[in-house]
């Protein structure tokens, strides 16, 4: 019995040690882009993979990608200085920005300069093309969902058009809209009839018609909304200090940079949905910043 | 005289009732529209992706989750064991003759108990920004506390006639303390322990559905893209882990208990515990999670008066608190009525069987899978969210039912068999009756897990308190996010003392000192 | 005569040899039967083995001509059981308890509705009072009653059943020498109270041998064998001492 004791102790303590011994060395400092996915695991990786190599081949940087799948937990990353450069929406790039000032604006996508949001109905839902904001009214006492519930497309800008139509929250069937998750579960759940309206990003939208996703006999877009600012790169205000002057110039002209000239990055564009990234400005997000504050969703 | 009588089999029946409104909205509710994605969804679990960068990235998550399940497990489990020896009467009792600070202990300690670990790790994510302690963080602060309140109930109950015996004799306090109690406590620790690094794998999957990181995360994104197939590798590969862990943890028990002496118990678990935590922090390294890496601190701004009161003033309170209570209590019933009313229905070895392979997939499809697979086929209600929440707890309370049946003898069973009562008559009076006051014990626990796990079905049913953190947390509104954080602690509070009221009078009644097998969430 | 139960070489296998070892008896209608035989001689794996709880490794157990295993089970109601541990169920009160006896003619909805609400205190009541037993105590909980009293709503139960063969393995032991002489007495349908009817078929193992004079025909059992069949005056000081001589 003793024996066996004994042996125990010593592969204990062997392990233990050898344990230590692996915890002890630093790694060296590296870029960390986060992004809030909205893609499935598959593609995402794939589009995260390509866009860390280019950037570190370009910056000269060892490039991390982190998902968070969670709007507030990206926001409070960037808060934190836990994520250096991060693919924000419109509002968590604004409530990010705001809760770290000095926070640099780097690029869009040349679509996000006018982006929409589309309304869209299940087609048993008796719910007819509408013609201007007010038209919105014909959703009382409907059952709506919007997407997630810090989106910009599928649930802010969707909510201050209706609130501009006079449409409350509470006046959906129900009391209360129903929140998806995400754009596709949007697309779903209308589709399927449970909900008979929603609200979601149109560029989801359109590729959801183009992959045979939403079915056009069951659903479709009532209504698309007037264009706003949505997503956009924001970068910590620090990078200068921690990777060397003129770093924020060098990572913007990169991503300006991009072309489908060069297949990977023409490769990386099109997993983006676009065509090319261009340069963005906090003046566009001020009307985000405004809805978002009338809304309860900026403090 | 009172003939009414709600007898323990009665009342493990009864909570079942609450399937009648719940199927009533249901049924009225449900559609068609959504077949063809639910037929997607099933028919995807046989034919899940097999792309190489799914696999790889599923089986990255699934050893994250692992990993933070292991570390945490076992500091939570050794921590919890010394602050349950520091919150047991007994043992303040013979070291310094008062009780007061057992008690004093216990109080304090309710109150991390009494928020959910995802909210932990919300909270966490905000003050340590995204370092990996805050998944194994979040799981410790709540596990830590739960297994001390565990430990310490099961100290003050075990017989003192030993110890008393040994203080008489002049014997040393702690010797003991440790003399006397040890031994019987040891087994019980033992089996406990065992379910608590079930729930770890629960909890730190569920984190991960929230954003912080693992296999809960692959499961989270294909969710959202509704890539069904790409779903089921992350859900077989769980499924995988999580029936390997169940089965060893059983046989390493079983031989535990038949071959060795508690000394070598204790120490062969200590062994082992400290085996995986070595293990498992250059594991996590290896996946390029650091552990050692510092932890920065970002408190956030604390709230004006002012800003609290307009909180208070902005949320619907009554709305919010009552639906939430209406949530727990349909979930609840859902969980704690069903298994023994499917099990009374279908008591066969074969439908025993059958049932608790569907609690097994239950246990394994979290509730926001699972709610947003019923509202393809049913419009939103309350209802629908109750499902989706007492499903996945259905399949906890099913799995302690059977456990706890196997345990249990079944001489009455037979007995009523043999005087020609039916299958299901003396299923109902041999083997429930028995069962119920210790099955009764473990709902009460699983009503404030059910409580807690509101905020999990909320976020997509909109309902509630917990829907409302999440929404307050996402538009950083900290005056209402600390004042809904009181209250869900208070009515978290208030539910656990109610059901450890119960749960006192229904242990009261057995025989034998119950042993404590909670599987919190 | 007919026999109502028959054993044909039955034999169940225990860890150290066998528990019954070919065990061959029949029981006719009407008889009363003492079963004799020292702790561990089978005496409680037969009776187990007759009510059909258990089955032999090899033989056959016929009940009415038909191998017991085919019998639909309500109609095992005809066999009675008064077990050593009674197997009473604590949870419930006595009336729930009396009525556990019913299940075998009452649907599930009953059995549920029992529970919730005790059925037919009537018949229980009936039952009780034929067990010698004061109908106050019909609500009470289990746990609360005494062991006298708990061996007789057993006995209720057994009553309420209305099997046609009893069998009672050592339902005197521990019992006053009044409860005794009570108890036998019922068991041997000697006294009958209000409609509650008692079969007069009965097997009853036991350890008192001078109470041997109650019973038509006594059987022992040593070891799994039974060493002595006969009527009960046949039993002298040295058949028993035959039957509980020591291995």
């Amino acid at each position: 019995m003793s024996r066996r004791k004994g042996k125990t102790s010593v592969l204990t303590a062997l392990i233990i040690f050898v344990g230590l011994v692996s915890c002890t060395n630093q790694p060296q400092q590296s870029f960390r882009i986060g992004a809030i996915p909205d893609q499935n695991p598959e593609k995402l990786n794939r589009q995260y993979k390509l866009l860390c190599a280019e950037l570190s081949r370009e910056l000269k940087v060892p490039v991390r990608y982190k998902p968070v799948t969670n709007y507030p937990a990206a926001v409070s990353a960037f808060r934190t200085g836990s994520l250096d450069l991060v693919w924000f929406g419109g509002l968590t790039g604004v409530q990010a920005r705001l809760q770290k000032p000095g926070a640099k604006v780097i690029a869009q996508r040349d679509i996000d300069a006018n982006f929409r949001s589309v309304f869209i109905a299940n087609t048993t839902s008796g719910l007819k093309q509408i013609n201007n904001i007010n038209g919105l009214q014909v959703l009382n006492n409907r059952r709506f969902t919007f997407g997630s519930e810090s989106s910009t497309s599928g649930r802010l800008m969707p909510q201050y058009f209706l609130h501009q139509a006079g449409v409350k929250l509470s006046d959906f069937n129900g009391n209360q809209p129903g929140f998806s998750g995400s754009h596709d579960a949007t697309i779903a759940l209308v589709q399927s009839g449970s909900f008979e309206a929603g609200a979601l990003n149109e560029r989801v939208w359109i590729s959801a018609i183009k992959n045979g996703r939403a079915d056009p006999k069951k659903v479709k877009v009532i209504w698309r909304s007037p264009p706003y600012a949505d997503y956009h790169w924001l970068a910590q205000p620090n990078l200068d200090q921690r990777f060397g002057s003129g770093f924020t110039d060098r990572l913007q002209s990169a991503l300006l940079g991009w072309s489908d000239q060069s297949s990977t990055q023409g490769k990386i564009l099109e997993l983006f949905g676009a065509r090319r990234f261009i340069p963005a400005s906090i003046k566009q997000y001020s009307k985000i910043e405004k809805v978002g504050r009338d809304l309860g969703k900026i403090q | 005289m009172n003939r009414i009588s709600l007898t323990p089999p009665i009342l493990s029946l009864l909570p079942a009732l609450a399937l009648v409104p719940v199927l009533a909205v249901v049924v009225t509710s449900v559609h068609v529209g959504g077949l063809q994605l639910l037929f997607e969804f099933f028919g995807a679990a046989i034919q899940p992706s097999l792309d190489p960068t799914v696999v790889k990235s599923a089986w990255r998550g699934l050893q994250i989750t692992v990993a933070t399940a292991l570390i945490s497990w076992i500091i939570s489990t050794l921590l919890g064991i010394l602050l349950g020896i520091a919150s047991a009467s007994v043992v303040w009792q013979t070291c310094i003759g008062k009780s007061w600070p057992a008690f004093l202990i216990r109080r304090i300690l309710t109150i991390p108990r009494a928020i959910h670990e995802l909210l932990w790790g919300l909270l966490l994510l905000q003050l340590l920004g995204l370092s990996p302690w805050v998944a194994i963080l979040a799981i410790i602060i709540p596990y830590t506390t739960l297994v001390a309140r565990v430990f310490s109930d099961q100290l003050d109950t075990q017989d003192r006639r030993a110890l008393n015996a040994l203080l008489q004799a002049g014997a040393m306090p702690f010797p003991a303390l440790i003399t006397a109690l040890g031994p019987p406590i040891v087994p019980i620790l033992m089996s406990y322990g065992g379910y608590r690094l079930e729930c770890s794998l629960r909890g730190a999957t569920l984190l991960g559905v929230f954003g912080l990181g693992g296999i809960g995360t692959d499961l989270q994104l294909s969710l959202q893209s509704l890539a069904f197939k790409e779903m089921w590798t992350a859900l077989w590969m769980l499924a995988a882990v999580m029936l390997t862990l169940e089965q060893s943890i059983n046989w390493l028990r079983r031989r535990q208990r038949a071959n060795e002496t508690t000394t070598n118990q204790i120490l062969i678990t200590f062994a082992l515990m400290i085996l995986l935590m070595s293990l498992g922090l250059p594991w996590l390294k290896g996946l390029e999670i650091d552990l050692s890496s510092s932890i920065s601190w970002n408190p956030i701004p604390w709230p004006t008066l002012a800003e609290l009161i307009g909180a208070l003033n902005h949320l619907q309170w009554l709305k919010l608190i009552s639906s939430t209570i209406l949530l727990t209590l349909l979930a609840s019933g859902i969980a704690i009525g069903t298994p023994p009313l499917a099990m009374m229905l279908w008591p066969s070895r074969l439908g025993i069987e059958v049932q608790s392979l569907i609690w097994a997939l239950l246990r394994l499809i979290p509730p926001p899978l699972s709610l947003l697979l019923l509202l393809l086929s049913c419009q939103p209600s309350i209802a629908v969210a109750a499902i989706a929440l007492g499903a996945y707890n259905l399949g906890v309370m099913g799995r302690l039912l059977k456990e706890g049946l196997e345990e249990q003898g079944n001489s009455c069973w037979k007995a009523l068999q043999a005087s020609g009562a039916g299958a299901r008559s003396s299923w109902l009076y041999g083997c429930l009756s028995a069962q119920s006051p210790s099955y009764l014990a473990y709902a009460a626990y699983r009503t404030d897990v059910i409580l807690r796990e509101t905020v999990v079905v909320g976020l997509v049913g909109g309902t509630g308190l917990g829907w409302q953190l999440i929404e307050s947390l996402g538009s950083f509104n900290w005056a209402q996010v600390i004042l809904l954080l009181i209250v869900f602690a208070t009515i978290t509070l208030i539910g656990e003392s109610l059901s450890d009221y119960t749960r006192h009078r229904w242990l009261r009644s057995t025989q034998k000192p119950a042993l404590v097998l909670d599987l919190q969430s | 005569m007919t026999q109502i139960l028959e054993l044909r070489g039955v034999k169940v296998y225990g860890y150290r040899g066998d528990r019954l070892s070919n065990i061959d008896l029949t029981i006719t209608p009407g008889e009363r039967i003492a079963l004799l035989g020292s702790n561990g001689a089978g005496k409680s794996t037969l009776i187990a083995v007759a009510n059909g709880s258990l089955t032999p490794d090899s033989g056959i157990v016929l009940w009415g001509g038909r191998p017991i295993t085919h019998l639909r089970q309500h109609q095992r109601q005809a066999i009675g059981t008064l077990w050593q541990d009674l197997r009473l169920l604590e949870e419930l009160n006595v009336a729930q308890n009396v009525n556990a006896g019913a299940l075998s003619s009452r649907n599930l909805m009953w059995a549920i509705a029992n529970l919730l609400y005790p059925l037919e205190i009537k018949a229980c009541k009936e039952c009780l009072k034929a067990a010698g037993l004061s109908t106050k105590i019909i609500f009470a909980n289990i746990r609360e009653l005494s062991g006298g009293q708990r061996q007789r709503v057993a006995l209720a139960r057994l009553l309420r059943q209305r099997p046609e063969l009893i069998l009672a393995d050592e339902p005197l032991f521990s019992l006053d020498p009044i409860l005794t002489e009570e108890i036998l007495n019922l068991l041997l349908a000697r006294t009958t109270r209000g409609p509650v009817v008692i079969h007069k078929t009965l097997l009853m193992s036991m350890h008192q041998p001078d109470l041997i004079h109650h019973f038509d025909r006594v059987i022992g059992l040593r070891s799994g064998c039974v060493v002595f069949d006969n009527s009960s005056d046949e039993l002298d000081a040295k058949a028993l001492a035959w039957i509980y001589q020591s291995e």
